[in-house]
């Protein structure tokens, strides 16, 4: 009991404490509290507000563009755990080969997207994935052209890619939501990568090898030994992923120029909040919307620990 | 080495070598296009040539989008704001956040359980809620178009609490402390010259992850500031689009000089900010 | 140094390099962003959205800044700057809402002005200038209904910049090549039925890519063109919705058949973008809707189409029907956080109502000034190169009395943006039933745009500041 022989003065944790404390009570307790009340109201900027009662929650749920930006949200976040996760798995599996060198390297370009940020991401996405003229539509567009002539003595035909790309397609008129899951993929899919990769250092080497002398086939060896090790890790991320999906606004609204794009295929609920507080100036409205969306995460969040507990790995 | 394994080996790296251009080329779109003239930008996807690819016509290219950016639209002064906001908040909020943990992890104090429950809790609180009462609060402090209505909010992390709690708990034995106090060390160089220290590669780590998020944030400094000149980088460049919508290079020079600062420092600092990502969710 | 000693500090703490660098950049940055100069905010401080705008104020600017100061004291210097659209809409609400100031000038465009007047009409950040304009006769100058969208609740709240009459501008050099009369062209069938020959495949892959119209049913100002020449659009002049309007309806079901299936006579060549005019350029569109001022911006963007355009009267809806419509607008306001009312007030008097911007809002933008009685002067009668010697200032005068009115309800852009939206639906269900045929489209757009317009009127019922909407 050392503790007892020199014992700091009383006010020393709440010295080391306090500036968060403080910060934390003015900008997140206070704030949080506060629009509950909001919530209530109808605001015009905020030096003006009338108390509406229950009238934002219930406008909400029979507003179409409501449900519109609540289908996009979850179309976007299931493409993220669905399409996107598996994909960062996978790579990770290909970069925790053991005979793989340079694996900083590789690394390091899988990375490199994130670091670009989604301001950025997006203006850069909304020129590449223009008509006629971007990136994405030229090079799809050429290689489907590309033909090949074979020397006569094996035929001499041509061959090309049967179908040609159409250099009209038309992804920031009619495909929002494919040209946001595909820019996504492009930023994140080596970030999460990082987090399976980090999780596979906790695969137990020996069980697999034992299962290899088992004669378990590879597939086998994922599913048995791999992925039970990883699952922390891997419901870890899948919340993560979910909580930043349902947070979607730099992407679409930089890549469609300050809009929801054509008939709103690119509303997402932030994006929803953001019209309603801060084009339209109905901060109460925003803060309804913020609430419902914070239960909708929540609701992931205890989901999560109750798989977790369930599967007994406690996180 | 058997044949079969060096299939498997071919195929590795042919499937990296694939998601690796694909990971690349839209940098090198990015690249190539804040250089090229509004003529090459649309005859050419990548470099503009004379004939076949590797024929590179160099008067397709020119430096004029950054003469433009930097005399005409002032994107120095914006580079300027990017670097201050991510910066200091970073290093605020990492100070804020290692001396709330260093103190969660070693200290009994009274309302210990409620701070730590709090911090937890509001780990849970998604950033989008606070948005519209945030900026009320701002409002009434009269916080609006001021760099303090950005740092100060940001300045208490719930997250880096928890990560620096772990850190403490998990590489600081409490007898160094023990054996420090003894010694006569007082409680502030105690922090300083001995705790900090020892969570080095946590600090590290979280600097790196609030920079990048700071560098990164759009919606705060769009909704907060209102001054030309006090915009960072992420606004800044989304406004080119206005006055200059029909310059696609300059739109992209202007991308270029945005990214670019923070993806040298970030390769370059890879190891410590991959480790510190992964600290969370691994021994979390 | 100060951050010479501070690295070492940092080194000391044995931190590392990464947290080195960053620290490093805090201290140099922060001595950057004390140390920089701040921008001179003497005289008025002027806000405009349009780079062609900055252009042309500039000359008369630098002239009345060579004036200001002494002998007039509401002379002062003038600053102008050029901001985004969405920032200048966002940046001067949120001055609004948090009272501070913003600029002295502010020019507003058409689309941003609901959200300025969203709320109790006492809390509009602009000046009312009702009276004074009324005082000071301008109301008698100007085109009447200049005022009409700048005007909320009988109250005007800036000086009309324009008229924006619109014309069709067709590709003159392919229409005559192919031997087409475009008197002939009086109404949209007309103009349908004998341009038709000139939808091509250009380059032989057995795709058209030609097409007569560079419009597109995305496009909110495209449609609203045609909205308000139909005598559709959102609210008439006492409010009432026309939302669900029969010449709403057939306007939607007609747009939807030109972007789609066999009848497609349109292509997406949107403005302001370099892709748009790439493929007006390489001769992909023949027709245009366009207000005077995009007549300046073409010239100025494309001077590769000189001589090949000429402009016409739009193609009525029906036989005797309006030839022409309304597109965009400005206005120029002063926010009530102004230092100076009077110098801020006579510096927009001298710049939107001299005689000499007029001229140069003519020769540099092609754009038609308000102020009716100058409207004979010479330079309007002038040919035109661009316009293939036509006196293309006269062609839009002529139709400046004709501009369809708009409304000026805070719920105009909400409004249309849901017409919008319900294009974009009518495509869909005629994309998906294969409907390619306007009259057979038109029971679907009825019913869509009667649900548009329950929406809407509920939308405005709920608004406490306006309809005082919940109390009720």
């Amino acid at each position: 009991m050392s503790r007892r022989f020199r014992q700091h003065p009383a006010w020393v944790p709440y010295f080391w404490a306090g500036p968060f404390l403080l910060v934390f009570a003015v900008f997140l307790a206070y704030p949080m509290l506060l629009s509950v009340k909001m919530a209530f109201h109808q605001n015009a900027g905020p030096r003006v507000a009338e108390y509406v009662g229950t009238q934002n929650f219930s406008w909400m749920m029979g507003d179409p563009l409501f449900w519109t930006a609540v289908r996009n949200t979850a179309v976007f976040a299931a493409a993220s755990v669905f399409i996107q996760l598996p994909a960062s798995l996978g790579l990770a599996l290909l970069l925790n080969r053991p005979q793989l060198r340079a694996r900083g390297f590789w690394r390091a370009i899988f990375f490199a997207p994130v670091l670009v940020g989604l301001p950025f991401v997006a203006i850069l996405a909304g020129l590449v994935f223009e008509k006629n003229t971007g990136l994405l539509n030229v090079a799809l567009h050429e290689f489907t052209s590309l033909e090949v002539t074979l020397p006569r003595k094996i035929g001499g035909q041509t061959l090309g890619v049967p179908f040609t790309f159409d250099i009209e397609f038309p992804w920031l008129q009619s495909y929002v939501m494919p040209t946001l899951i595909i820019s996504a993929f492009w930023m994140y899919v080596g970030f999460n990568m990082v987090y399976f990769l980090a999780a596979l250092q906790n695969v137990d080497k020996s069980q697999l090898e034992a299962a290899e002398i088992d004669g378990a086939n590879a597939w086998h060896r994922f599913v048995n030994v791999t992925l039970p090790a990883i699952r922390p890790v891997a419901s870890f991320v899948v919340l993560l992923s979910l909580i930043g999906s349902f947070q979607l606004f730099e992407l679409p609204y930089l890549l469609l120029q300050e809009t929801a794009g054509p008939n709103n295929q690119g509303l997402t609920l932030v994006m929803y909040l953001y019209q309603q507080g801060f084009d339209r100036g109905d901060l109460g409205y925003a803060s309804a919307v913020g609430w419902v969306l914070a239960i909708v995460l929540f609701g992931f969040a205890i989901a999560q620990q109750v798989y977790g507990r369930l599967r007994g790995a406690d996180l | 080495m058997n044949t079969r394994a060096r299939l498997t080996d071919a195929f590795l790296y042919a499937a990296l070598a694939v998601f690796a251009v694909v990971t690349l080329v839209p940098f090198a779109y990015l690249l190539f296009s804040a250089f090229k003239s509004q003529e090459s930008f649309f005859s050419f996807a990548l470099w503009p040539t004379d004939g076949a690819w590797w024929q590179v016509d160099w008067g397709g290219f020119t430096v004029k989008h950054f003469r433009t950016l930097f005399v005409d639209a002032g994107v120095a002064r914006a580079t300027a704001n990017s670097f201050f906001l991510a910066s200091v908040t970073a290093v605020l909020a990492t100070l804020c956040s290692a001396m709330c943990g260093y103190a969660l992890a070693k200290y009994r104090f009274a309302g210990r359980g409620v701070l730590l429950w709090l911090v937890l809790g509001s780990l849970a609180v998604p950033a989008a809620l606070l948005i519209a009462p945030g900026y009320q609060v701002a409002y009434w402090l009269g916080l609006l178009d001021s760099y303090a209505g950005l740092i100060l909010p940001a300045m208490a992390p719930a997250f880096g609490v928890y990560l620096f709690r772990q850190a403490f708990i998990s590489s600081m034995p409490d007898e160094m402390i023990e054996a420090a106090r003894v010694d006569g060390c007082g409680e502030v160089r105690l922090f300083f010259t001995i705790a900090l220290p020892m969570v080095r590669p946590m600090v590290g780590a979280f600097l790196l992850i609030t920079y990048l998020a700071t560098w990164n944030n759009f919606i705060s400094p769009q909704i907060i500031l209102q001054s030309q000149e006090m915009l960072p980088l992420s606004v800044f460049v989304a406004q080119l689009r206005g006055p200059y919508g029909t310059e696609y290079g300059l739109i992209m020079a202007g991308t270029l000089v945005a990214v670019a600062p923070v993806l040298v420092l970030f390769l370059l600092l890879q190891r410590d900010f991959i480790a510190g990502l992964t600290a969370g969710a691994v021994k979390g | 140094m100060a951050s010479h000693a501070f690295i070492h500090w940092v080194r000391g703490l044995g931190l590392g390099i990464g947290p080195g660098v960053i620290a490093l950049l805090a201290v140099v940055s922060t001595a950057a962003v004390l140390a920089w100069p701040r921008p001179e905010r003497g005289g008025l401080e002027f806000w405009t959205f349009a780079p062609h705008h900055t252009r042309m104020y500039e000359p008369v600017i630098e002239s009345w800044n060579q004036k200001a100061g002494s002998d007039h004291p509401d002379r002062q210097r003038v600053s102008l700057s050029t901001l985004s659209t969405g920032a200048l809409a966002q940046r001067a609400q949120a001055g609004f809402w948090a009272q501070t100031p913003t600029a002295d000038l502010i020019e507003v465009e058409q689309p941003m002005i609901g959200r300025f007047v969203a709320g109790p009409i006492d809390e509009v950040g602009f000046h009312d200038l009702t009276d004074r304009l009324r005082e000071e006769g301008i109301d008698q100058r100007l085109n009447p209904a200049s005022f009409a969208p700048w005007t909320s609740r009988g109250r005007v709240f800036g000086l009309p910049h324009d008229v924006h009459p619109v014309l069709l501008c067709y590709r003159a050099d392919l229409v005559e090549a192919a031997g087409i009369d475009v008197d002939a062209i009086e109404t949209w069938d007309d103009f349908e039925r004998l341009m038709r020959p000139l939808i091509a495949d250009l380059d032989g892959d057995g795709k058209n890519d030609r097409y007569l119209l560079g419009l597109w049913y995305t496009s909110l100002d495209d449609l609203q063109v045609l909205l308000l020449q139909a005598g559709g659009g959102t609210f008439d002049a006492e409010g009432g919705s026309l939302i669900a309007s029969e010449a709403n309806a057939r306007v939607i079901a007609r747009v939807v058949t030109w972007c789609l299936g066999p009848g497609r006579i349109a292509i997406d060549a949107p403005e302001f973008s370099p892709s748009g005019n790439q493929l007006k350029l390489e001769g992909r569109v023949v027709a245009a809707l366009m207000p005077d001022w995009l007549a300046g911006v073409w010239i100025n963007a494309l001077p590769g189409l000189s001589g090949k355009l000429k402009l016409m009267p739009i193609p009525a809806w029906e036989p005797g029907g309006r030839r022409t419509s309304v597109r965009g607008g400005t206005m120029l306001a002063i926010p009530r956080t102004t230092r100076d009312f009077d110098a801020a007030w006579a510096f927009a008097k001298e710049l939107y109502l001299s005689p000499d911007l007029a001229r140069e809002l003519f020769v540099t933008n092609h754009i038609i000034s308000p102020i009716m009685d100058l409207w004979d002067e010479p330079y309007y009668a002038e040919r035109s190169a661009y316009f293939s010697g036509q006196r293309s200032g006269l062609a839009y005068i002529e139709q400046a009395l004709n501009v369809p009115p708009r409304s000026s309800s805070p719920f105009h852009q909400t409004a249309m943006q849901r017409i919008l939206d319900t294009t974009a639906r009518l495509h869909a269900y005629a994309q998906d039933n294969g409907v390619h045929d306007d009259q057979a489209l038109l029971p679907e757009a009825r019913r869509l745009l009667a649900q548009t317009e329950a929406r809407v009127l509920e939308e405005m019922q709920r608004n406490v500041f306006i309809a005082g909407g919940w109390r009720r």
